[in-house]
């Protein structure tokens, strides 16, 4: 029987791109508007049901941010009713296991269950999404369990708290400027009619998309959706969020003083959002820049001058213009100042020497192994259809990805770097430790 | 930027559980082909065709409890200088070869084993053996790349200490062991790091790797006998280190009465905090029923403790339990944290749901969810080579096989609720519990000594865990 559990994953590279590979994914749309896209996957006898809302906090207004996470906190509390018991109780009686996440962009809640659980999940995600009800005192032990998440997050980590700090220096029009948790003082005063308000906003059939991966048959699939979730009304979509962040026209610094162990450096750069054609030309040059211990800013910061002891690139996937980040964690004792000339540098480097063409192809093979990894697993797989589907408009671009990388040119990184990685276009974040103990008294020895 | 709201437990629950394959009706035990070379390297190789992808974990019997007294943190950097300079290749050259391919390889260092984890294109298996081969057995150890490693990992002590969440089970350890090999921390000290030099890795490593203290487990694509003969070339005159028995440490003594550790970190917003004592080995014969209980108690989102301290009361963002389990007994704690001022609230409250599991033991319907929940979540364990190969050579390391496995589910479904009041009774500490909190002291100190006396207080910058 194990042969059902290695029966296939489905992936098969076809030359040295995965570009010509597509798999049999069905899709089907609810007459309420909700799209679902089917994988069937026998490799185990578990499923993986992702459901992803197009709201997140780019959809929140000043007063009221972090509202989109806390709303996904609190459909983990709707009330258990007669006809349907508590969410979390419910999915782990039954052998499975939920998450979620919030995003500037998305909400997306996750479920990992065996196949027998499948009816189960369909039941309880109609649910929270048809009969919204709060208990007011769950509102209140939430918020405070989201003040927690927030303190052990954000405010005891010097580095995530910088990162807030870079988004709210580099964005001064579009919502990405705040924090996907929300600022503390908006957490403490969010009121039930906000959270009311946020459901109606977001949380509608036609404003989702279903992705089910696993050990399904996608004709039941449908049958269970049009059960549970197609008697769903379908309101409104958010408000499109029109806002564009201006074109930066100078260099911007701002700097966290914190009595931390090790100073830091943030830069980010203003890049197009996930569907623009650069998307694939600046992941190359994160690779060749900042994948790998191979990697130029590796070499140079960490292994050859010793100034650093990490260093990380990001670019997140967005539906708006959005930050390519690069973060550096310096050593004991380095000048920061010292760390930002020679990224510069290294960033210059690549628009006046170039990249070499065994660096461009090293970067496409990590790009190509990393697309591969994260499809290994139904929850990859999951994931990787939704995030296509929205980010880049269609879940076939997913087969398309491995060829967009493959056909990226030593040219295009070149362009890419030149038209983004300026001067005038970069925000820069510095942590700098505070020099007196935040607290004289604390230092004392205890009584 | 994103913000997770729970965790996923299913993976690293069955690191803990960890009986190998499940024997319900739906899945086996892959077969898989163990050998071993007449030097004693163990291979175990599982053929998986349908991913083009090859994933090689290698186990070496050389974790930190080796580590001279003085010199904590050797093991861990032995193992990770393997892959700075080897007698034919720079460090650059190394990580290039690697990245150009696209390859991972992930070292881990932990009390009783070091680990390397890679994951390649089938078709570049030749250079991963290649590298491997070389890495395991031909390291030069380059003089500048030791002090460059022995000044990151300083660094990354000091890193580490910014973030009291992650940090907290090292100090546990610290409190709980005290001076049994246990207590030392894996990656070493402020102060044991720089007493390290190129000599001891040598040594070190000339002492603890070779072929008879060596597992490899490769998982993918490719045909076993083919693979075999390609090890055997590359592996097949390695020469024996001379070590002969596994390195076995002495059972820990439990704590008897309260000990409380209080961190001083003054600019910390909450209070971290671990409660436990010792509690069982990797192989004990119990390991299931303790698993089941700890499932209903902290081990998962819908358990006792996440619901008094989350669910119920908002104190805080997670709270959980854990057995973390070696060769010999490891640690059990439970784990919270919470804004300073709700710090006693919070550890009362995680002591009540201790007692309350001690008079009220579980029921019927928690043992139900909790069996499901092992079922059900067990499979997602299974579906990756790199997770195969994984669990094959930690199973080796344990000297389990397949009779642990096939009875796994009977195993499930057999354990009882009066099982379960042995369990508590024996496996969960109730009177005897260590503290070991981090958070800003003069704000909590005076009011946490109600939990233990004297207060054992120290600074959260000053060297080492304990």
């Amino acid at each position: 029987m194990f042969k059902k559990l290695f029966l296939t994953l489905a992936l098969m590279l076809t030359g040295p791109w995965l570009g010509a590979q597509t798999w049999d994914v069905r899709t089907h749309t609810l007459q309420n508007g909700m799209k679902i896209l089917v994988r069937e996957d026998h490799t185990i006898p578990n499923v993986a049901f992702y459901l992803f809302y197009r709201i997140g906090s780019r959809n929140e207004q000043p007063g009221t941010t972090g509202l989109s996470h806390f709303f996904e906190h609190m459909m983990f509390n709707t009330a258990a009713s007669a006809r349907t018991p508590q969410f979390d109780q419910a999915i782990e009686a039954a052998g499975g296991a939920s998450n979620a996440y919030t995003d500037y962009d998305v909400t997306v809640y996750q479920n990992r269950v065996p196949a027998s659980a499948l009816p189960l999940v369909f039941a309880l995600e109609s649910n929270r999404l048809a009969h919204l009800s709060f208990d007011p005192r769950r509102v209140e032990s939430e918020r405070g369990v989201v003040a927690s998440e927030r303190r052990a997050v954000v405010e005891d980590d010097p580095l995530e708290l910088l990162r807030e700090q870079l988004w709210a220096a580099a964005f001064t029009a579009h919502p990405y400027q705040w924090p996907v948790i929300g600022w503390m003082a908006d957490i403490e005063h969010w009121r039930m009619a906000d959270l009311n308000r946020h459901f109606a906003m977001g949380y509608s059939p036609a404003n989702a998309t279903l992705v089910v991966c696993g050990d399904v048959k996608f004709a039941t699939v449908i049958q269970l959706a049009q059960r549970w979730l197609g008697p769903i009304k379908s309101r409104e979509r958010p408000r499109p969020i029109t806002t564009r962040e201006p074109e930066q026209q100078g260099e911007r610094r701002t700097k966290v003083v914190k009595p931390a162990q090790l100073p830091a450096l943030m830069v980010g750069y203003h890049v197009p959002e996930s569907a623009h054609a650069d998307f694939y030309p600046l992941q190359v040059l994160r690779g060749i820049l900042l994948v790998g211990r191979s990697s130029r800013l590796y070499q140079r910061l960490v292994d050859r001058e010793s100034l650093a002891i990490a260093v990380e690139g990001e670019m997140d996937l967005a539906l708006d213009p959005t930050l390519f980040v690069i973060t550096v964690q310096a050593k004991a004792g380095a000048d920061t100042l010292t760390i930002e000339q020679v990224l510069y540098a290294e960033l210059d480097r690549v628009k006046t020497e170039g990249v070499t063409e065994r660096e461009l192809q090293k970067a496409k093979n990590i790009l190509r192994a990393e697309f591969h990894r994260q499809l290994k697993t139904i929850d990859g797989k999951s994931q990787a259809l939704g995030n296509y589907e929205i980010f880049f408009g269609d879940y076939r671009q997913l087969f398309g990805a491995a060829e967009a990388f493959g056909q990226v040119t030593r040219d295009d990184v070149i362009r890419v770097a030149n038209r983004y990685f300026t001067e005038n276009n970069r925000t820069v974040a510095t942590l700098v430790l505070a020099t007196n103990a935040p607290n004289v008294r604390d230092r004392q020895p205890p009584p | 930027m994103k913000t997770r709201f729970r965790w996923w437990i299913v993976c690293c629950l069955f690191a803990l559980v960890g009986d190998g394959w499940g024997a319900g009706p739906a899945l086996q035990l892959p077969s898989h082909r163990k050998l071993t070379l007449a030097n004693g390297l163990t291979l175990l190789l599982v053929e998986q065709h349908q991913v083009p992808l090859l994933a090689i974990h290698v186990v070496v019997r050389a974790g930190s409890v080796s580590d001279p007294t003085g010199k904590e943190g050797l093991a861990a950097l032995t193992v990770e200088l393997l892959q700075r300079g080897t007698q034919h290749r720079t460090a650059e050259q190394i990580a290039s070869e690697l990245d150009f391919v696209g390859g991972t390889l992930a070292v881990e260092a932990e009390l009783e084993r070091v680990s390397l984890a890679g994951e390649f294109f089938k078709q570049d298996a030749d250079t991963a053996l290649d590298l491997l081969s070389e890495l395991l057995q031909k390291p030069s150890f380059p003089a500048t790349e030791v002090e460059k490693l022995i000044q990151q990992r300083v660094d990354t002590l000091k890193q580490d200490k910014e973030d009291a969440r992650a940090i907290l089970p090292r100090y546990f350890y610290g409190a709980l062991f005290g001076h049994h090999p246990y207590g030392r921390p894996p990656t070493g000290d402020e102060r044991s790091l720089v007493s390290i030099h190129r000599d001891d890795v040598v040594a070190f490593h000339q002492r603890h790797y070779g072929p008879e203290t060596t597992i490899i487990a490769v998982a993918g694509d490719f045909a076993a006998a083919e693979m075999a003969r390609a090890l055997t070339e590359r592996f097949g005159g390695w020469v024996p280190a001379g070590r002969t028995g596994a390195i076995q440490p002495p059972e820990p003594t439990p704590w008897v009465g309260k000990k409380l550790v209080l961190v001083n970190k003054p600019d910390s917003t909450q209070t971290y905090f671990a409660i436990g004592n010792v509690g069982i080995a990797r192989t004990h014969p119990d390991r299931i029923g303790v698993e089941l209980v700890n499932l209903v108690f902290g081990g998962r989102f819908t358990t006792m403790l996440n619901e008094a301290l989350r669910v119920r009361s908002g104190l805080t963002y997670g709270a959980g339990s854990r057995f973390e389990r070696h060769r010999a007994a490891g640690p059990f704690f439970l784990w919270s944290y919470t804004q300073n001022v709700n710090t006693t609230r919070a550890i009362d409250l995680a002591l009540a749901v201790l007692k309350q599991l001690h008079t009220d033991g579980i029921s019927d319907s928690q043992l139900r969810s909790a069996r499901n929940y092992l079922k059900g979540q067990f499979p997602l364990c299974l579906e990756t080579a790199d997770q195969l190969a994984a669990l094959l050579a930690e199973w080796e390391f344990y000297g389990l096989d397949q009779r642990e496995v096939t009875e796994l589910f009977a195993r499930i479904d057999a354990f009882t609720t009066a099982d379960a009041r042995r369990i508590i009774a024996r496996y969960f500490p109730a009177d005897d519990l260590v503290f070991v909190l981090i958070g800003n002291a003069a704000t909590i100190g005076a009011a946490v000594k109600k939990y233990a006396s004297p207060v054992e207080r120290r600074e959260i910058d000053q060297p080492g865990f304990q």
